[in-house]
């Protein structure tokens, strides 16, 4: 069934009240997946419906008891970090990409395996800051980039036309520099990973225009980084072949 | 640099959330999980069904913050809008709306219960209030019984005796009836003022 715009319109009011059957859900839904005033109109109504929730009210005792206790567990073996986004916040579990495949065995073959976190301090598409802390955040990449001791890495694509830079100092800060990264469509996001060991494991989602990315990695497991582009949130297995790859430096 | 996360703001809180960072989670439930209890325990009219809806709802946030939206609007209604989606859902499988309806007829029986009554009674804040009341009684019945009751527009069609399209067009217009009278009290964001 396809409903015309009007239709749609007519519904916006009882879908934002979950008044509708699950058929014109799945309508609306579509339907203001494309269309930015349809979309603004519900998530309207929505702040009205809230407002009749009785702000009042306390929390039952014992709900947070029971949530604490349901929360994921901490990474695992490789303590691997947290990668976030607003958008799409990357698996903890380290996944195989099988596009790094070669990498993968490379890097297995010259890395022990240390402890390693690697943490992504901050999101690219963090609505809040990202603008205020922008210059910041390409003064520290510079810094770490005249640091002799840190390890530089020129991630380059396959015909040597694009590339990124990435900078790891002893401290675990570390920054990938993307500048030079082609913009992609909104829809669409670069991701970055990292091989340790023999597992690849996602750092993050950098938006579809990354600049300065900073993220953390402590330890010297990581073998090899690779930026994929990926659909907008990030994927857990990437079946794409980098963007852009390269390894690090032996310790 | 640290910032008490009681300072933040709610966006704030989940980009601190998306982070694992447990204490923004305590914080975005001690200022929303009242509202969202409420909620859930007025549609449901169960406290055990809507403490589990509250769980529900907080573990959701904490397993994928990215389904909020800051431009999509506050923190708040979102969360609201995923319990009371939750809420309908439960109370619209056979079961609990079984439940619910023989626990709604014994109050009835007993006291007197007059559910739309105590719903627009609880609604605490001032300005709400005066934002109800600039609606007629068409679209304000019409809100309560699809929003608090849990019907779809074709259950209050029926419940009412009016056409659906009428019923479509009542809420579609109390709504917008509301969000201009909450705006003229510069009470039309509720995301970051409530939990203050």
């Amino acid at each position: 069934m396809e409903l015309k715009h009007h239709e749609i319109e007519e519904l916006l009011g009882v879908y934002a009240l979950d008044a509708v059957s699950a058929e014109e859900a799945d309508l609306v839904e579509t339907h203001i997946r494309e269309c930015p005033r349809c979309r603004a109109e519900v998530a309207a109504h929505r702040e009205v419906a809230a407002s009749l929730a009785h702000v009042g009210s306390t929390a039952p005792p014992g709900v947070w008891s029971r949530i604490a206790g349901n929360l994921e567990e901490a990474p695992p073996q490789l303590d691997m970090a947290r990668v976030v986004s607003m958008r799409g916040r990357s698996p903890r579990r380290s996944v195989p990409l099988r596009a790094a495949a070669a990498m993968v065995a490379i890097a297995a073959a010259v890395i022990a395996l240390l402890g390693v976190q690697v943490s992504q301090l901050n999101g690219k598409t963090d609505q809040l800051d990202v603008a205020l802390r922008r210059q910041g955040l390409d003064q520290a990449a510079q810094s770490a980039l005249f640091d002799e001791s840190a390890r530089k890495v020129d991630l380059r694509s396959e015909d040597g036309a694009t590339f990124a830079k990435a900078v790891l100092r002893d401290n675990g800060e570390a920054y990938l520099v993307g500048n030079n990264l082609p913009k992609l469509p909104d829809d669409q996001t670069y991701q970055l990973w990292a091989v340790v060991g023999n597992r690849t494991v996602s750092i993050g989602v950098l938006g579809p225009e990354p600049g300065v990315s900073p993220f953390k990695v402590a330890g010297a497991g990581v073998s090899a980084l690779a930026v994929t582009a990926e659909q907008s949130g990030g994927v857990v297995v990437s079946a794409k072949t980098p963007v852009v790859r390269g390894l690090l430096p032996v310790v | 640099m640290s910032i008490a996360l009681q300072e933040i703001s709610d966006s704030g809180l989940v980009v601190a959330i998306a982070r694992y960072r447990e204490d923004a989670l305590a914080e975005a439930y001690r200022r929303h999980a009242g509202a969202v209890f409420a909620l859930a325990r007025r549609v449901l009219a169960d406290l055990t069904t809507a403490e589990e809806v509250v769980q529900e709802v907080f573990l959701r946030l904490w397993n994928q913050p990215d389904k909020f939206d800051p431009d999509r609007g506050s923190l708040r209604s979102y969360l609201l809008a995923q319990t009371h989606g939750r809420s309908v859902d439960l109370l619209r499988s056979d079961t609990s709306r079984r439940r619910r309806e023989e626990r709604e007829a014994r109050r009835t029986a007993e006291a007197g219960y007059d559910l739309e009554h105590e719903v627009w009674d609880l609604t605490v804040a001032d300005k709400v209030k005066e934002a109800v009341a600039v609606l007629p009684v068409a679209e304000r019945r019409a809100i309560e019984l699809a929003y608090f009751g849990g019907h779809t527009y074709r259950e209050v069609a029926t419940l009412l005796g009016e056409p659906e399209g009428t019923v479509k067009s009542r809420i579609r217009a109390g709504l917008q009836r509301m969000r201009s009278a909450l705006k003229s009290s510069e009470l039309s964001d509720t995301g970051d003022v409530a939990w203050n």
